[in-house]
């Protein structure tokens, strides 16, 4: 119970904190208004959430392989699910920010967009599969296997996309990494910027949980097929 | 026992023959395969009409046809076995592992007639040409290695799953994508011009990713195939 | 000599079908429950129940393409355990829902099965097969051009070419006509001294094959 109100308490304090101190970014050297620059502290944990989801996500795939044990199927989709949802609020807050930055929507050349929108995709792809597994016991393993092959391959999008992308960067990271890749940010946009993290992941965690007893309660009421 | 024993890559020889036979009589995933690229290319050709792309547009377009060709047509040599019923008994004929390395043969070779085909009818309909052929030709090879190598697993996912045809492509097209992207910037420098010196980063990545995806496809795919 | 024969064949006897307890369930359905069984080298069972009432599913469990719900099933060796692979190659299945390559002759089914099975088969064994089912001079026909019956015959030589310790046979006769059934079942009796075997059947003829029974869906 408790919980539920310290993160409530939290969540407000960091999303008050976003709007009442003074913008993260330097007016100066902003793109358009440097009030949209506080989105920032919204949507990295997000992009942040939904990354580490998919990757709790695999490892549960991983014990489930390793023991064929429903559970830990479990355990993965509800996962996957929550860092589906994640995903969606970090493209739609970043297209946000892009189209009052840039005053487009979308663009491809973002590197960092491009990235949360594989994510995207991998997700999609993934309940894409198991959609179309009717058998639980094939669904849990095919799309265990499937969640490992995205992670591998994720991992070699990881090297080659900066690649690509070292010319075009617009990602106002450059406000808060500098050219040596350090990340510098003045004290109290990193206390409301690591909180925000805290606070999403923790978030994260809770309704993790809760989906969890909802998806047993549901098992042991309800008939399945 | 019967006979003398026959190694392992006999076995796997076996069933590339089995399937390069069966494909010879019934040219399901072959037509499949051209008619695809064909068209595409046709309708790409008949969309750019008289424009004249630069080089890098046509790296880019070389490969999606590639992409979609191989979307077309590579995910049969296991959903044949599927629909047809015959999956039972090859399970319990030899180990899965033949099963892979027999279909990823025929994968590529079933690449290797597209390329042959399509590469010459590229240049022609196109009107561009690679300037520096063995750049092209390695990164076309490793391409083809990577496209079979990466979907051969998926191949067998599909093949259980009910909806087959368009999950394929929705699955492989993120396992793809470095392959894909590796693959453009190789093929960009040979129509552009450049050398092997241009290539050297990205030629790393795809032989690392060949050799890794398969290794990792190895790995996995008995808990497909016994599925 | 006649110890060593006793030990040799004690030897040869030390392969077993262990079911223990087996129960099936998917989702809240049960399939069955509670079987135990032990089918050694030179016996045989039947596995016998209404239509729907899990022979086949008995069988895919006995094979390891499915997993228990409950209790255990495998085979061992030796008092060894086999894991799939092992067992999976002195296995072979004869079963309606098995499908041979319908664009391969079917000289060619049985010569790839035997070769992607290990073994090199010469072309006498192969028609030596096709004669003893009944199929004698139609090796070369499309197996697609197969009548039903014809195929479940082919089926059976495909298993006897590999010559296996343990035959699981679901439906023996399906789509067979009364030579057919005659050819089946002898080939069945001369198998079974040798082998495990496990068949799935409805017909009451075919009972008399099996020593044990396993009697599902009450």
């Amino acid at each position: 119970m408790w919980w539920k109100i310290l993160i409530f308490a939290a969540m407000s304090a960091v999303i008050i904190a976003a709007f009442a101190t003074p913008s993260p970014m330097n007016p100066a050297i902003s793109l358009g208004d440097a009030e949209v620059y506080r989105i920032f502290y919204f949507h990295v944990p997000q992009a942040w959430v939904a990354s580490f989801a998919f990757v709790l996500s695999m490892i549960f795939s991983i014990r489930y392989l390793k023991t064929r044990d429903m559970q830990y199927d479990t355990k993965a989709v509800t996962a996957a699910r929550l860092g589906l949802v994640f995903a969606i609020l970090a493209t739609v807050t970043g297209s946000i920010f892009a189209k009052m930055t840039w005053g487009e929507f979308w663009n491809w050349s973002e590197i960092r967009e491009v990235s949360v929108f594989i994510l995207l995709i991998i997700y999609g792809a993934y309940f894409a599969l198991r959609s179309a597994l009717p058998n639980a016991e094939s669904r849990a393993t095919l799309s265990a296997v499937l969640s490992i092959l995205f992670a591998v391959s994720a991992i070699f999008l990881i090297f080659i996309l900066p690649r690509l992308y070292a010319d075009f960067s617009q990602h106002p990271s450059d406000s808060v990494v500098d050219s040596e890749g350090n990340i510098s940010m003045g004290g109290m946009v990193a206390a409301i910027f690591f909180s925000s993290l805290a606070v999403f992941t923790a978030l994260f965690v809770w309704i993790y949980n809760l989906s969890l007893r909802a998806v047993k309660a549901a098992d042991k009421f309800m008939p399945e097929k | 026992m019967p006979g003398s024993s026959v190694n392992w890559a006999a076995k796997v020889l076996a069933v590339a023959r089995k399937d390069i036979t069966a494909e010879f009589r019934t040219r399901y995933a072959v037509n499949s395969i051209l008619m695809f690229a064909l068209v595409t290319l046709t309708v790409i050709s008949m969309a750019l009409g008289l424009i004249t792309p630069d080089s890098d547009l046509m790296a880019a377009l070389f490969w999606v046809i590639l992409f979609f060709a191989a979307m077309s047509g590579l995910a049969q040599v296991f959903i044949r076995e599927e629909d047809a019923g015959t999956a039972l008994i090859l399970k319990l004929s030899t180990e899965g592992l033949v099963i892979f390395f027999g279909k990823l043969i025929f994968n590529l070779l079933l690449l290797a007639v597209l390329s042959v085909i399509i590469v010459p009818l590229f240049i022609i309909l196109l009107k561009v040409s690679p300037q520096n052929w063995p750049v092209f030709l390695i990164g076309l090879a490793l391409g083809d290695i990577g496209l079979a190598g990466a979907t051969t697993i998926i191949a067998a996912i599909v093949a259980k799953a009910t909806v087959k045809g368009a999950l394929f492509t929705v699955l492989s097209f993120p396992i793809l994508l470095p392959l894909l992207m590796a693959s453009i910037e190789i093929t960009k420098v040979a129509f552009g011009g450049g050398g092997f010196g241009d290539i050297s980063a990205a030629l790393q990545l795809l032989v690392a990713y060949d050799v890794v995806m398969v290794t990792i496809s190895v790995m996995l795919f008995d808990f497909v195939w016994r599925q | 000599m006649t110890t060593l024969y006793k030990i040799v064949t004690l030897v040869r006897i030390m392969l077993k079908l262990e079911i223990d307890n087996l129960g099936k369930w998917f989702g809240r359905r049960r399939i069955f429950e509670g079987i135990t069984l032990s089918v050694a080298r030179g016996q045989s069972a039947a596995i016998t129940g209404p239509n729907g009432s899990g022979k086949t599913t008995m069988l895919r469990l006995i094979m390891g393409l499915s997993y228990p719900t409950r209790g255990t099933v495998g085979f061992s060796e030796d008092g060894r355990k086999l894991d799939f692979d092992q067992y999976r190659r002195k296995l072979a299945l004869v079963s309606p829902y098995l499908s041979l390559y319908d664009s391969l002759t079917a000289l060619e089914n049985l010569r790839f099965f035997a070769k992607v099975g290990g073994r090199v088969v010469s072309d006498e064994e192969m028609r030596g097969a096709l004669g003893r089912v009944g199929l004698g001079g139609r090796g070369d026909d499309f197996v697609g051009a197969y009548s039903t019956g014809m195929k479940q015959r082919l089926k059976y030589a495909v298993a006897l070419l590999k010559d296996p310790a343990i035959w699981l046979i679901d439906e023996p006769s399906a789509n067979l006509d009364d030579e057919g059934k005659r050819i089946v079942h002898e080939l069945i009796r001369d198998a079974k001294d040798n082998s495990i075997l496990v068949i799935a059947t409805n017909e009451k003829e075919e009972y008399s094959l099996a020593g044990q029974f396993c009697k599902l869906g009450g």
